[in-house]
């Protein structure tokens, strides 16, 4: 992302309710035309940012910065933002058109422009044909799909999305997920989305900011998300992880021994001797056949989860720990369940972080 | 699903067999209607109609076709619309303080509107004389404080009817409007913003068309209260300010005269009538 390119920039954001920290001076700089989610649980304090951006609650401190304006004091109809919310939010007292041309409206646009603005909203999102309806007689799909439209047929600088998909069943919601990221790649909207859903943000977004106790953890792709994760919550919230609890007791280039109930293991990371960490790995990186500087740990099998395209296995490795491994289809001998089996991964693929005090 | 579809026959049975329950669920309030409202309504209407010598208009022609007694339907329609709007103004904003107010508050707010429907009507009207009259409260109190040297005239006084009216039908027009009101998700006040539209477009955009059924359920409520009143008009103005009501009232007990009483109750009833047609007409949803 170019500097030149900046087109929604949070500094020092932070917010309480009462004696509670929301937001705790949060920064994030959004490019024109990206797609950004704000990941976290809920009071995390990601639905209070899209909040701050849309004007609809005031920051404490800081200040929010849309293509170039300073909108910190503006009110939330003098911002040019675009909506989705969780339940929509449609007018029930107005058609879908009307809807969607409400925005238009009372920007004063002239008829005409509100006409053809609307019909092309409405094609976007394929209702080209309900304009007429009324909203109570569409499906909760189709809901989504006009609120959308509403949210776009002003031409916002940024879209707003806040849970805007956990109303649809699984299936539906998945192909929204793709759908969307087109449609918003294709008229090059920048975009936040806030949900609690992995999935959702690992399709839908350039970048992903994992939210913890009102302060961004992580701000990164989703493939260096997962791959990298920056702490024990960003690791235990995207993915699924083996997590082992040990302590530092040497190390250098890096990379850190670690003393665990089920052997010594290598991680990269840096720690002074005695500090107490998590190693973690994720399941892909864990193989039968070990060869090579590795991690092992030898254990029985306790559970074998058949998901199609992967198998996950569940290893007892005494001692209360546990491993977790995903085979692909193509291992030859898959184990069984009570199998002894010894797991190996790369020691470049083992992260150490530093143990949380409840983690 | 399926296998009863195969035993059962083929025409589908369960919709007439849902509709006799609805008819047998709403069979006693129908009885009711028929007996105690219909009845009585075709004879009043037949009584309107009916003289010594036949089928007449007589009636109708005194009531529609005399100056004073258009002034009368003009007193009934004066005062329900002032009442109305009046009302109105006072409940709708405060409908929404209500519905803002948390806990303990609302609470009270609530028992304050509720517990006066309690009293009888007359005995508010009645309180109300007790405030204005030339020794009241209020004249009492004025003078007390050196404000005014005589007493004003409030008893017996247009304004007197009007503030007593509205004070004793208020609950009924805050009541539908913060029912309605509450039911409001604070989101679309919310999505108009982020849409454009600064407060006021969003109130006249949003937020009246979204409380209109409660808006219209209490003004129907209090105009064909305030129209047909007859306790209130009687004891805060009385004889100066005769009304459909108490003109009705009058020709039954005093002039002896059922078939004036009657055309008066059928004016009443038109008025009453293209009042609630004209708000569900309103209140129906746009196409």
């Amino acid at each position: 992302m170019s500097e030149t390119a900046l087109h929604l920039v949070v500094r020092g954001v932070s917010k309480r309710f009462g004696a509670t920290t929301v937001l705790d001076r949060v920064d994030l700089t959004i490019g024109r035309g990206e797609l950004v989610t704000l990941l976290g649980p809920s009071g995390c304090g990601k639905t209070t940012l899209l909040r701050l951006v849309a004007g609809l609650a005031q920051p404490d401190q800081g200040q929010i910065e849309l293509a170039g304006r300073d909108i910190t004091n503006t009110p939330p109809h003098r911002r040019n933002v675009g909506v989705v919310f969780q339940n929509y939010a449609l007018f029930p007292h107005l058609t879908v058109a009307g809807n969607v041309a409400f925005g238009l409206k009372v920007r004063g646009a002239p008829k005409a422009e509100i006409d053809a603005a609307v019909e092309r909203a409405l094609s976007l999102v394929k209702l080209g044909h309900l304009g007429g309806r009324r909203i109570s007689a569409l499906s909760g799909g189709q809901q989504q799909r006009v609120a959308l439209a509403r949210a776009i047929a002003v031409e916002p600088d940024v879209l707003l999305f806040d849970e805007a998909l956990s109303a649809l069943d699984r299936k539906l919601r998945e192909e929204m997920q793709v759908e969307l990221r087109r449609l918003l790649q294709d008229v090059k909207a920048t975009a936040i989305f806030v949900t609690h859903d992995q999935d959702e943000a690992l399709t839908m977004s350039d970048r992903v900011a994992v939210m913890n106790k009102g302060r961004i953890e992580q701000l990164a792709e989703p493939r260096e998300l997962y791959a990298r994760p920056a702490s024990l919550f960003a690791l235990n919230f995207v993915g699924l992880s083996t997590r082992i609890p040990g302590t530092v007791v040497g190390g250098k280039d890096g990379k850190v021994e670690v003393d665990t109930r089920v052997g010594r293991l290598s991680a990269v990371g840096t720690f002074q001797s005695g500090s107490p960490v998590v190693v973690a790995t994720r399941p892909e990186q864990l193989r039968l056949d070990a060869a090579g500087e590795a991690n092992a740990v030898s254990g029985r099998v306790r559970s074998v989860v058949f998901q199609g395209s992967r198998t996950l296995i569940e290893v007892d490795a005494g001692a209360g720990e546990s491993l977790l491994a995903e085979l692909s289809g193509r291992d030859a001998a898959m184990p069984r369940v009570h199998d002894e089996i010894r797991l190996a991964w790369p020691i470049a693929e083992t992260f150490a972080f530093a143990a949380e005090p409840h983690a | 699903m399926t296998e009863v579809a195969l035993i059962a026959p083929p025409v589908a049975p369960s919709v007439d067999r849902e509709r006799l329950t609805a008819f047998g669920f709403a069979l006693p309030s129908l009885i009711i209607i028929l007996g105690v409202f219909a009845l009585p309504l075709l004879l009043l209407l037949g009584v309107s109609v009916i003289g010594p010598d036949g089928l007449t208009l007589v009636n109708y022609q005194r009531l529609l076709g005399t100056p004073y007694y258009l002034g009368v339907i003009w007193n009934s329609l004066r005062f329900g619309l002032l009442t109305t709007a009046i009302t109105f103004a006072i409940s709708y904003p405060a409908a929404f303080a209500l519905a803002r107010a948390r806990g303990a508050l609302r609470s009270l707010l609530l028992a304050t509107l509720f517990l006066p429907l309690a009293a009888s009507v007359i005995v508010k009207a009645f309180a109300w004389t007790i405030l204005l009259r030339s020794d009241g409260i209020v004249n009492e109190t004025l003078l007390a404080l050196g404000i005014i040297e005589d007493p004003i005239r409030m008893i017996f006084t247009e304004t007197a009817l009007v503030v007593g009216a509205v004070n004793i039908f208020l609950p009924f027009m805050i009541l539908p409007i913060y029912a309605n009101v509450a039911q409001l998700d604070a989101r679309y006040a919310e999505a108009a913003a982020t849409l454009g539209a600064s407060p006021l477009v969003t109130f006249f955009r949003v937020i009246v068309p979204l409380t209109l059924p409660g808006i219209i359920a209490g003004v129907a409520l209090v105009f064909s209260l305030s129209v047909s009143a007859y306790v209130v008009p009687t004891l805060l103005i009385g004889e100066k300010y005769p009304t459909l009501a108490t003109t009705i009232a009058k020709a039954y007990l005093l002039a002896r005269e059922p078939g004036f009483g009657a055309a008066a109750g059928a004016v009443l009833l038109v008025i009453a009538i293209a009042v609630v047609t004209l708000s569900s007409r309103l209140s129906r949803e746009p196409k």
